[in-house]
């Protein structure tokens, strides 16, 4: 046992130098893409011994296969929505979007908003809080801060050298929101540098390319005019290549969104295309929840719409995306108020979910050999496919008054006709997730692009069943190999549901967001308020990412 | 010289007398939002579909933690209600009393739940009569 947790330590040692010495070089901070390499047999996993994974302890235990707790901290008590590791200098920070409520600050000895939570986690087994960023005051509804992203200025193109960035969402549903830059160079003394945009509704969660400094704000606003179905959202882009100077650059979100659209006259895009129609099967099309872009060499964004229901997922050319309204042909008011032609333009692919999926994260990998097909096949040339994984998210309690919600692989190799390879999923039971309370099924993808993890494994949030990590070397057959269930703690907040006429309420921690620092760390944090936990890979899973794995 | 052992037994004195005084004049104060055995008792006190927000204020004080989950206005039917959170410990062991107001700012739930929760059972919570919420709180 110890020889394998040593050599479990070892290994994950021995990549970490690999992954972080080039940590800046992937997107959001450089434009380089890992390549992948096969590890896997000609047989891919077909025919493998899937190892199912083992059923979970009881619900008031922790539960863990192939993962290791390394370290933890309870926020303050705060439900956190996204995690998001920088290595900043060589410190490594944890910054955590909290999502709406208050609650004491033990350094500073006040009451604070949710807002942002900033943790030295350099030392995984002893992390260290340094600092909250309070959220808005007032109602309670108003508060939270529930996106981070972080820039060094040393590659923001006007930056100042050696400082570091931190952009957030200022509030999530009230009516008065933003989106804010902060100076986090001193980590332990944050300082607000400029609101960029305010007078926001639904802030969300955006993109900041570092090394050119475009940010994709995801917001919407009652007085833009623009139409969406549930989350009133959209892209708002900006260029922060300077943070203290932001430049807007154009509003962006799906064809039937646009101010000028006849909502109530507008017909299918693809049924009966016309100069007035709706993408997908919503009018209008729900709201964009958190673009990703590959940067300005892969020329590509992936945005997800509609969260949990009347999804869309679509595939945009940046530079058209960026440009367009500045094309000597565009409209007066392309920015604000494009035509249909005009969001049409950068559009490069397209494709409906069913009414019960919505699009809550798309994550590209690009690039993935097919281990079948690295020889003998009809050209003999290695076969790779680009893929997407695309989560729709659970939003309901006790899995009452909604199908399951999974996440799949898609095949984007061509790009104007998306289409599914496979389907990552957890049953029910074991663990019987749906009696256990909180919400069951899949929320979000993890979306560090880091070697060795990337086109290796895949994370995905599974609210009340864990964070869940499967081997999708062969993204035909992807392969379930490690789990993290949290068990809830005294700070975790309860549940409460209707059930067969009784309200109940349960204990239950909910994984809101897997991440992954350039260490191989796991970041599981937790929606329900019970904290972050630090963990590593161990055994099969561990075996996936090594270079030599077979 | 001689009234060097006066002085220092009247310090003493007044250093014995010193946390005493302090007591009275500002009691320490419980952690923001634990209750004390007699807000405990009077919990019956709060009642669903009929008890405000200044009430409960009232009641029991300033809570220890709010909370509010309307993820991106998205939130499921009653998902965004305003939860706030107390802690109290009582013979059974430490507890979070946990009440939900609904969107007139009226306890729509409570429920006094056990940090440890053998297995992970549930807890009966208190509801206000008639209410249509299928998935509450978060």
């Amino acid at each position: 046992m110890r020889v394998a947790v040593f050599g479990a330590v070892l290994t994950l040692a021995c990549l970490a130098p690999a992954a972080r010495g080039l940590a800046q070089a992937y997107p959001p901070d450089g434009r380089n893409i890992p390549a992948i390499d096969n590890t896997e047999d000609a047989s891919g996993a077909f025919g493998q011994d899937l190892r199912a994974p083992p059923p979970p302890n009881a619900w008031d235990r922790e539960s863990a296969w192939n993962m290791k707790v390394e370290g933890f901290d309870d926020n303050q008590g705060r439900p956190i929505y996204q995690p998001l590791v920088v290595n900043q200098d060589g410190r490594e920070i944890l910054y955590l979007g909290n999502l709406a409520g208050n609650l004491l600050n033990p350094l500073t000895g006040q009451v604070e908003p949710n807002g942002t939570s900033i943790i030295d986690v350099t030392d995984v087994h002893q992390p260290k809080f340094l600092f909250h960023i309070p959220g808005p005051p007032g109602t309670v509804g108003n508060a939270g801060a529930q996106m981070v992203r972080v820039c060094s200025g040393s590659v923001l193109p006007h930056g100042e050298k050696g400082k570091w960035y931190l952009l957030r969402a200022y509030g999530n549903a009230g009516p008065d929101e933003a989106h804010q830059v902060w100076d986090v160079t001193d980590p332990a003394a944050p300082k607000f540098i400029v609101t960029i945009v305010s007078g926001l509704s639904n802030t969300h969660k955006s993109w900041w390319e570092c090394d050119t400094g475009i940010a994709y704000l995801v917001a919407g606003s009652k007085a833009d005019g623009w139409h969406q179905s549930g989350p009133g959202q959209h892209l708002k882009i900006y260029d922060l290549s300077d943070p203290a100077k932001p430049v807007y650059i154009r509003d962006f979100g799906l064809v039937g969104q646009q101010p000028d659209a006849d909502v109530a006259n507008a017909k299918s895009c693809t049924a009966a295309p016309g100069p007035n129609c709706y993408e997908g099967n919503k009018n209008p099309p729900a709201g964009v929840h958190g673009p990703i872009s590959m940067g300005a060499t892969v020329n590509r964004l992936y945005l997800p719409y509609g969260v949990g229901k009347d999804g869309v997922i679509q595939i945009l050319d940046r530079q058209k995306l960026l440009a367009g309204c500045t094309s000597p042909t565009a409209s007066p008011n392309c920015a604000t108020r494009p035509t249909q032609a005009e969001l049409l333009y950068p559009q490069l692919g397209v494709i409906a979910m069913n009414a019960e999926n919505g699009g809550h994260s798309s994550m590209p990998i690009l690039g993935v050999p097919l281990p079948a097909e690295q020889a003998h096949f009809s050209d003999g040339k290695p076969q790779k496919k680009d893929l997407l994984i695309v989560v729709s998210e659970a939003t309901a309690n006790n899995c009452l008054g909604q199908a399951e919600h999974n996440a799949w692989i898609l095949d984007i190799t061509d790009e104007a006709a998306p289409w599914p390879l496979s389907t990552l999923n957890v049953p029910q039971s074991p663990g019987d997730f749906c009696d256990k309370g909180a919400r069951f099924g899949a929320h979000a993808v993890a979306e560090a692009i880091y070697p060795p993890y990337y086109g290796k494994i895949v994370g995905v949030s599974w609210f009340n069943a864990g964070a869940r990590v499967w081997d999708i070397r062969d993204p035909r057959n992807p392969r379930p190999i490690a789990y993290y269930i949290q068990a809830p703690n005294k700070n975790t907040v309860a549940s409460c549901a209707r059930l067969n006429g009784n309200a109940v309420c349960h204990n239950a921690a909910m994984n809101d967001y897997v991440e992954f620092d350039d260490r191989g760390y796991i970041y599981a944090a937790d929606r329900s308020g019970s904290g972050v936990t630090i963990l590593s890979l161990t055994g099969d899973a561990l075996k996936a990412v090594t270079p030599q794995a077979k | 010289m001689r009234l060097k052992p006066l002085a220092v037994a009247t310090f003493a004195a007044l250093c014995s007398l010193a946390p005493i005084a302090a007591h009275a004049a500002s009691p320490t104060p419980s952690p923001a939002g634990t209750l004390t055995q007699q807000q405990i008792g009077a919990l019956g006190k709060i009642v669903p579909g009929q008890s405000s927000r200044a009430d409960v204020t009232a009641l029991l004080g300033e809570p220890w933690r709010v909370v509010q989950f309307n993820d991106c206005g998205e939130a499921m039917d009653g998902q965004d209600d305003e939860t706030w959170e107390y802690r109290g410990a009582d013979a059974n062991g430490g507890f979070r009393l946990h009440v939900e107001f609904n969107e007139h700012g009226m306890v729509h739930l409570f429920a006094k739940i056990p940090d440890a929760a053998p297995g992970g059972a549930g807890t009966a919570a208190k509801v206000e009569p008639g209410g249509s919420h299928m998935g509450m709180s978060m």
